[in-house]
């Protein structure tokens, strides 16, 4: 292994970076759209779901059921509700569901009865319903005590309080996690076309008419890489940190650690792409599938991996962007500790050591053919 | 040893298999040193594999090999340092100026810089290269790359030149001025081992080895060629055959 060689490589590969504006635009906007994206779209939070309501009994009571509903500020009334209409309403999507209050409901609580209604829910997605559903399950305790004169009869009082998350932010947990998704594009998709580039436009060759080792040429093309990545998720850490505001209290050093190793992971696949594959189509569509699909979806950012099928629960299992994860939300919501964190943390060195062990085999068998 | 004695490349029976097939089945040619050796064949007849090897990029299957009087048993490097190849493929990067290109060989040879910077100016004054060391590889025709490809392939000053194809896509006044430089470059005590589908370019090598199929079916001068495969003339017309005849007869198997 030459130094010399191995950094004259790195210069070549910056040199190829700063003439082609898509790589350096890539790098600074892939990872701001993303936050835009993930952080302002995505909102798990529903305030204001529209409720319409068919009140047949149309008594004080049943106005004051409806009322407990919209001044909690998760709904919000539709008004005029007829039975017809009710279905038809929540099919066109312009309420969430309907609140059903049924013909002598004011008279049965008046008479201290058991008394129900019933709440059509559009179940199309199923993400917003299971929670509205949530919030429609809360009511029950606030509709109790409207109607009851004295406290609500229940001789357990649980009370949740989240820890961590409070509000339970829904950009405190994305935000984030975000950094996942940005090294394992930028890392794993521009690496994957370097040396597929290479044997592509025949310049493999050059370099190996030349004494290079396989080594100098693989570190010379991750070098470039490792400080692009780094820079991507530095943007994102400040996004999270400066624009939404999320909190910070784990170990930076623990951090800059695990980024560093998830880093290394990501281009390791990335090579093991490239060097695979050698077409820079292919090796693009494989680093789609394997770098970005599985980290978007299969890393925990947005899916919990808990309640994924055992299949997947495994797939996911050997996926290094699950266990990044894992350290990232510690870190940044728990302050989780090395001790805490040492299971993430092995299983992120072990699936790293293994695509950098295949892919410099590999490619040294390839070249010595 | 004197250059009388050691010849700039020996094969004795090579073999190089890729799987059951054999790309090159025991070639034995020898080429002295400062000859210009011509390399001809139909694609496919295992010259670029061949070469490969002589490169020092591939490792033989069997057989006995020596590059500037160098075998396999010191490494691959050993030859790589004492031969220089331009593949038939454009490898430089488009992206990049030609002196970064040449930057960049010389720093994967581990050339000194002031070194290199001297080499590249006689280089640059030896193939008569005058269009701005600081264009983009791009932005060149296509002639004008594969001088900067040969320039490419000088840095590391070798003993040996393996030239895949040089001139293939050139124009004609910018193949002859490559020719020149061949000439020029054996003139100095350079090997060259060329390859070409050009008869007339195949009329300037001392020597034409002929290829088939992987073996070798003739080794011979042009002219000794022309006059061993029709003695009499072209049987038809009567005329002197040229290397083009030869070339069909011998590696296509057809007479016209």
């Amino acid at each position: 292994m030459k130094l010399s060689r191995m950094l004259a490589m790195a210069k070549k590969e910056v040199m190829h970076i700063l003439r082609d504006p898509f790589t350096i635009i890539m790098s600074i906007g892939f990872p701001i759209i993303l936050v835009i994206y993930f952080g302002f779209a995505i909102d798990f939070d529903f305030r204001g779901v529209k409720l319409a309501v068919y009140d047949s009994d149309n008594t004080r009571q049943s106005r004051e059921l409806a009322n407990v509903f919209f001044s909690s500020g998760y709904f919000k009334l539709e008004k005029g509700m007829y039975p017809e209409k009710m279905t038809k309403e929540i099919e066109l999507e312009k309420d969430f569901g309907t609140i059903i209050i049924p013909p002598g409901f004011g008279r049965k609580i008046a008479s201290r009865k058991e008394s129900a209604v019933q709440i059509l829910v559009d179940g199309t997605d199923n993400q917003k319903t299971s929670i509205v559903g949530r919030y429609i399950g809360s009511m029950q305790k606030a509709v109790a005590s409207r109607f009851s004169d004295a406290a609500p009869q229940s001789p357990v009082d649980i009370r949740v309080r989240y820890l961590y998350n409070p509000e339970l932010n829904t950009q405190w947990f994305i935000v984030p996690g975000l950094i996942v998704v940005v090294i394992g594009l930028l890392g794993i998709f521009m690496t994957a076309l370097t040396v597929s580039k290479e044997w592509e436009n025949g310049s493999m060759e050059l370099l190996l008419s030349t004494p290079v080792k396989p080594l100098e040429i693989i570190l010379g093309k991750i070098i470039p890489y490792v400080a692009i990545s780094l820079a991507g998720s530095s943007l994102v850490y400040l996004i999270a940190r400066l624009v939404f505001g999320v909190p910070f209290v784990g170990s930076h050093f623990l951090l800059i650690c695990a980024v560093l190793i998830y880093i290394v992971a990501s281009l390791a696949q990335g090579i093991l792409i490239s060097v695979t594959l050698r077409q820079q189509n292919k090796a693009t569509q494989a680093a789609l599938i394997l770098g970005i699909l599985p980290s978007l979806l299969l890393s925990g950012l947005i899916f919990p991996i808990e309640s994924m099928p055992m299949f997947f629960r495994g797939v996911a299992s050997i996926l290094p962007a699950r266990w990044f994860m894992i350290i990232i939300r510690g870190l940044f919501l728990k302050g989780s500790t090395f001790t805490e964190l040492s299971l993430p943390f092995s299983m992120l060195v072990l699936l790293s050591l293994i695509p950098i062990i295949i892919a410099s085999k590999k490619f040294k068998r390839d070249l010595e053919q | 040893m004197n250059g009388k004695a050691m010849n700039a490349v020996e094969l004795n029976k090579l073999t190089v298999k890729f799987g059951d097939f054999a790309a090159v089945k025991d070639l034995t040619l020898s080429v002295e040193k400062g000859e210009i050796f011509g390399f001809l064949g139909a694609n496919g007849a295992g010259k670029t594999t061949a070469i490969r090897v002589m490169c020092g990029l591939l490792l033989p299957t069997s057989g006995d090999v020596r590059i500037a009087g160098l075998d396999f048993s010191r490494g691959k490097n050993a030859i790589k340092r004492k031969v220089g190849y331009m593949s038939q493929k454009f490898t430089l990067y488009d992206d990049l100026t030609v002196l970064e290109n040449l930057n960049f060989k010389a720093s994967m040879r581990k050339i000194p810089d002031e070194t290199a910077k001297q080499r590249f100016e006689q280089i640059f004054d030896f193939i008569g290269f005058n269009s701005g060391q600081n264009t983009m590889v791009r932005e060149l025709a296509s002639g004008v790359k594969q001088q900067v490809s040969l320039a490419a392939t000088l840095v590391h000053n070798p003993e040996i030149l393996f030239l895949d194809e040089p001139t293939s896509g050139v124009s004609p006044a910018m193949r002859a001025k490559f020719w020149l430089l061949i000439r020029k470059l054996a003139a100095e005590g350079k090997t060259v081992f060329v390859t070409t589908h050009y008869m007339d370019e195949a009329e300037e090598c001392d020597r034409i080895a002929l290829m088939r199929a992987g073996k070798l079916i003739a080794l011979r001068s042009p002219q000794q060629l022309k006059d061993e495969t029709y003695p009499s003339g072209m049987p038809l017309s009567g005329k002197k055959p040229t290397l083009e005849d030869v070339f069909i007869k011998l590696v296509e198997g057809d007479e016209r």
